[in-house]
């Protein structure tokens, strides 16, 4: 499974993709940019239904409508963060699978918060039909949140390995 | 000046405490995204691309707060960590750059959020509002942007 893997990361840096990655000055900071770009759209969109679901802010539109109306955009800002990512995973992939800061960040918090996420958005239909939102809602809609920020600190963790 | 900044006692502890400056980064992060991404989406309703079938007037009601409250935090949270770095970022143009960036922005997010009670009771979003749409979304890419260049190319961050 390792070498596996490790044979993948020396694949991806050898890529066109990679190698502009890793060697233009100008490719990394741009390469960046998609991944930030998408990451406020995506981290954006989730926040607004999480809140709506909390019942904080403005309670005019139900969390249904809310996350029906954001959700064409919350993927296309996941497509963006997934393309900007890969990307830039791909630049320095043996480094990173080496990282125990990116370890945590991609193989546990991102998976964890990304499933949460999917049930989250599908159960709202549900729990958002209401203006005041069940108790569950509420859980979740927090859970969801402190993921995001874990897996958030995992990424700030990873230049410190 | 900005030496005497980086050298307050509690900018150094700040700097030299790994989960201090930790929480700092992540909460920029964060409130960073938070920030943008609430925007965008009001920027992509008024240029008729985005929720088109809620009315604009009550999505920006309803983001318009957390574009201003993660504004706050994005502002304090940079402010620390520029604080333990701060003879070395004060003379970065690029930073600079980046910091007009984020001013012409705000400003402009101010105007939108002024404007969308008036776009909201026209039959018809106007043209000129769409462009400005347009630009206040270019503008936070282009903090983003600067952001990413100041390591890139002044080795900084």
């Amino acid at each position: 499974m390792h070498d596996t893997l490790v044979a993948f990361a020396k694949w991806l840096e050898g890529t066109p993709w990679g190698l502009m990655t890793r060697e233009s000055i100008w490719a990394y900071p741009f390469v960046q940019l998609i991944h930030f770009t998408g990451l406020s759209i995506w981290l954006g969109t989730n926040f607004a239904l999480d809140l709506r679901l909390l019942g904080v802010g403005s309670r005019r539109a139900t969390a249904a409508q809310v996350a029906q109306e954001l959700f064409v955009w919350n993927w296309i800002g996941f497509a963006i963060v997934l393309t900007g990512g890969f990307m830039l995973f791909s630049g320095i992939a043996t480094a990173f699978i080496g990282n125990i800061a990116f370890q945590w960040k991609l193989g546990l918090f991102v998976p964890l918060a990304l499933i949460w996420h999917v049930v989250v958005q599908r159960k709202a239909r549900e729990w958002g039909q209401t203006i005041d939102t069940p108790g569950i809602a509420r859980f979740a809609a927090l859970t969801e949140i402190l993921l995001w920020i874990c897996v958030i600190t995992a990424a700030v963790q990873i230049p410190n390995h | 000046m900005w030496e005497a900044l980086e050298n307050l006692g509690w900018v150094k502890t700040l700097g030299s405490t790994g989960w201090m400056y930790s929480i700092v980064a992540v909460t920029h992060y964060l409130t960073m995204f938070w920030c943008i991404g609430s925007i965008a989406v009001v920027d992509l309703r008024v240029m008729g691309i985005a929720a088109r079938r809620r009315s604009l007037a009550e999505l920006a009601e309803q983001l318009f707060p957390w574009v201003w409250i993660a504004f706050v935090f994005a502002i304090i949270s940079g402010f620390l960590m520029f604080a333990t770095d701060a003879g070395d970022w004060a003379p970065s143009k690029i930073f600079h750059v980046k910091l007009t960036f984020i001013a012409a922005a705000a400003v402009v997010a101010g105007l939108i959020q002024w404007l969308v009670p008036r776009w909201a009771q026209q039959a018809k979003i106007p043209t000129w509002a769409k462009v400005l749409a347009l630009v206040s979304l270019l503008l936070w890419i282009g903090s983003i942007i600067w952001a990413s260049e100041v390591p890139a190319l002044e080795g900084l961050g």
